[in-house]
Formats: C-alpha cells, structure tokens, sequence
C-alpha cells in the first residue's frame, strides 16, 4: 500500500515536472504583440556572447594572429569556404549574413546543450536554446527565405521568375510550392531537432539524473553543431540556387 | 526503494511558479552533468582546437615568411636592375656628352673652315677692287695723258705760227751745231 502510494506520489511528480516543461512560456506585453521573454532573453545573452567576443577578438589585431583573433579567422574562414562552396564566385556580399545565421544558431544552440539555464528560475517557462522556440527558427528561416528571393531578383530582374517553368512549364506549381516550403522545411528542421534534443536530456534527467543523459548531451552539442552547419549551407544553396542560371 | 521515490519526489518540488528566482537543486539543474560534459569537451577539444589554431598561424607564419622572403628576392632584383639601369643611364650620358663634344668640335671645325673660305673670298674680293681701281686709275690716268697729248697738239698746232717755227729750227739748228762741236 505504502509503495503504491509511493508510486502514485512519483507519477504524481513526474506529471508535475512534464507539465512544467512543455508549452510555458513567460509572456511578455509589447504593444499588442505577446512576445516569449524567455527566447528573447536566452537571444539577449547569445548575442552579448557573440558580440562580446567579437569585440574582444578585433580589438588589438595583429599581423601574426595572436589564440583569441587566430580562432575567429578560422572561424571566419569556414563560414567563407562554406559561402564560397554554396554560392560561387559572388559569394563576398553574402558572407555576413551566413556567417550571421551560423553563429548565432551555432551559439544558441550549444548554449542550450552547454550553459546551465536552469539555475535561473522564471515566473513561468524555463530558459533554453533560441533555437527551442519556433517563433526563432521561423524568423530566421523567413529572412533567409528573403535573402534568396532578393539575391534572385536583384541578379536577375523578372526573369528569376521563369526558372518556374523550367525545365517543363507543368512544373509550375511544383516549383512555386518549392520556393515556399523552403523556409518551412528549414525552421522545422532546427526547430525539431533542437527540442527534441532537450527534450530527450530534460527527461533523460528526469529519470536518472546522472551519467545516463551526459552521451547523449554529447550527441546533442553534435547534432547542434551539424544542424548549425545545415542551416548555414542550406542558406547559401539556396541563395547560390536563385543567383545562378543559364545566360 | 524509499530513497529513490524520495529522489523523484523532490524532483517534482519545483519552486512556486511566479518570480523569478534561483533554482538551487543541483539535479534539477542538471549541474553535474553540465560540468562533466563541459571538462570532456575543454580536455578534449583544447587539444584539437590548439592544434588546429596552431597549425592555421605556422601556416600563417610560413606564408609570411614566403613572402618575406620573396619580397628580398624581389628587392634585390629591384637594386640590381637599378644598378644596371644606372651605368646604362652614366654610359648613355657619356655617349651623348661625347656625342655633343664630337658635334660642337665638328661645329667650330665647320665654322673655321668657312671662316678661312669667308676670309680668301674676302682677299680675293679685296684684290679684285684693287686690280679694278688700278684699272681705272690706268685707264683714266691714259685718258687724261692722251687729252693732254691732244690740247698739247692742238696747242702745238694753234700756237706754232712762222716766227716759233723759225725760232725753233734756229734753237735747234744751234744746239745740233753745239752738238756737232762738242762730238767734234
């Protein structure tokens, strides 16, 4: 008897902790938007970390790079391969904004795998990885989604749009769907694997809370790093996709 | 079998929703784990990373020093085309300093030349004024002798009436027989 209780008590809390997790968000009123605090404060220090060392990182350059600007060149000359690799020869104006959508999705998401948020308690919700939020995912998949169709038509004019109907005109609505499940297909990407990722360490703890969850806290920064990587290089595909053509 | 209920029940005692706060459970937080996974990540990905970074600035460093190194090579190359380009230039000045001297003799030569020919042209000039004014004066000085000659034979003829022409035959009759006397 006293073990079912016991049982039912550790339902009981375990109901708890799962209702806490999943789909609180700590609401915050802007204008008539309500905006989830919790992202906007976790992308808040994301881009304190990424600004931060980035100015520590420039501020005194040297001609033989010295560890801190040494790892940012290298840094900077993979997201330039990436770029070059995805994009072609006119890969210079859209290294920013890949490098951008690298870094700080790469951040964010080892700052969900790495910092401990936890400590800090919120009214409601809990901190996590930007990434964890579909509101980010989206954001970033739109602008990529703008990028594209701005490099398109800013290289081509109106004639971006008549890669619709190559290679057959009976194409057309399967090649207009594609522009537009793009950044759907990216958003969800990151977004899945990123909450499931948590998700999977938070209830791994749950359960034991030690050792058991830590290989896979590894395979998440993996996972983490690679869908960083993804969604950089789909980005750049995507603009070097729209940007090329037959002349 | 009580300690682990307990364990997950003090799982589920989350600090009341509504501030915020500092969650102190060290399982909740996950610290543990967070910290292992963060020294195998330092311990490990130290190494590698300073390797690769190492590996990035010898790669630097060696490029710089490529660089550097043909950039003396370049230099000294510079300086020896300089030095060349300079004796050409010194050579090519003599040659015209020469060239001009070679001229300018050539020049005063010329002019000498002409000067001397200006100079017999000038004699010769000279001397054919002479010659001509000898001419003349000649050839006046035998027009006046010769209108001399014919006012002194008009004159003759004008004023040798009988008595003069007596007078002279006498004159001369006398001095022939002086003449005579003292042949005699």
């Amino acid at each position: 008897m006293n073990i079912i209780s016991c049982s039912i008590n550790t339902l009981n809390g375990l109901y708890d902790i799962s209702g806490v997790e999943v789909g609180q968000h700590l609401y915050w009123q802007i204008g008539s938007f309500q905006v989830h605090a919790q992202v906007l404060i976790t992308s808040w220090v994301v881009i304190a970390i990424l600004v931060g060392s980035a100015i520590i990182a420039v501020r005194n350059p040297q001609t033989i790079p010295t560890d801190g600007q040494n790892f940012f060149e290298y840094v900077l000359e993979f997201i330039r391969d990436v770029s070059k690799t995805q994009i072609g020869e006119e890969y210079g104006p859209w290294v920013p904004f890949i490098g951008t959508l690298f870094l700080f999705i790469f951040v964010s998401n080892w700052s969900g795998a790495l910092l401990p948020w936890k400590i800090i308690q919120l009214p409601h919700g809990e901190l996590a990885a930007p990434t964890n939020d579909i509101n980010t995912t989206v954001a970033l998949a739109l602008l990529t989604s703008v990028a594209y169709f701005y490099a398109g038509l800013s290289k081509k004019g109106l004639g971006y749009f008549s890669k619709y109907i190559q290679p057959t005109p009976i194409l057309l609505p399967i090649n207009i769907l594609e522009d537009f499940t793009k950044p759907l297909s990216l958003s969800f990407r990151l977004f899945g694997n990123i909450l499931a990722d948590e998700l999977v360490v938070v209830v791994l703890v749950s359960l034991v809370p030690l050792v058991v969850p830590i290989p896979v806290m590894f395979l998440g920064l993996f996972t983490s790093g690679i869908q960083a990587i993804i969604f950089a290089t789909l980005a750049a595909a995507y603009i070097g996709e729209s940007m090329e053509g037959h002349h | 079998m009580k300690n682990v209920t307990d364990s997950f029940v003090s799982l589920g005692h989350w600090p009341p929703a509504g501030s915020f706060g500092f969650n102190t459970d060290i399982f909740a937080t996950n610290l543990i784990n967070l910290s292992v996974v963060l020294g195998v990540l330092i311990f490990f990905g130290k190494g590698v990373l300073s390797d690769l970074l190492d590996n990035r600035k010898k790669r630097i460093l060696d490029t710089i020093r490529n660089s550097d190194e043909l950039r003396e090579g370049a230099i000294e190359q510079l300086e020896k085309a300089r030095a060349r380009l300079q004796k050409v230039e010194t050579e090519a000045d003599q040659f015209r300093t020469n060239g001009y001297s070679e001229i300018e003799q050539k020049k005063e030569n010329l002019i000498n030349s002409t000067y001397k020919i200006l100079e017999q042209l000038e004699n010769n000039k000279n001397e054919t004024i002479q010659f001509e004014q000898q001419r003349a004066i000649n050839q006046v000085r035998q027009q006046v002798f010769q209108q001399a000659l014919q006012r002194a034979l008009g004159d003759l003829n004008s004023c040798l009436d009988t008595e003069l022409h007596l007078r002279t035959i006498s004159a001369n009759i006398g001095l022939f027989g002086v003449m005579k006397e003292i042949i005699d």
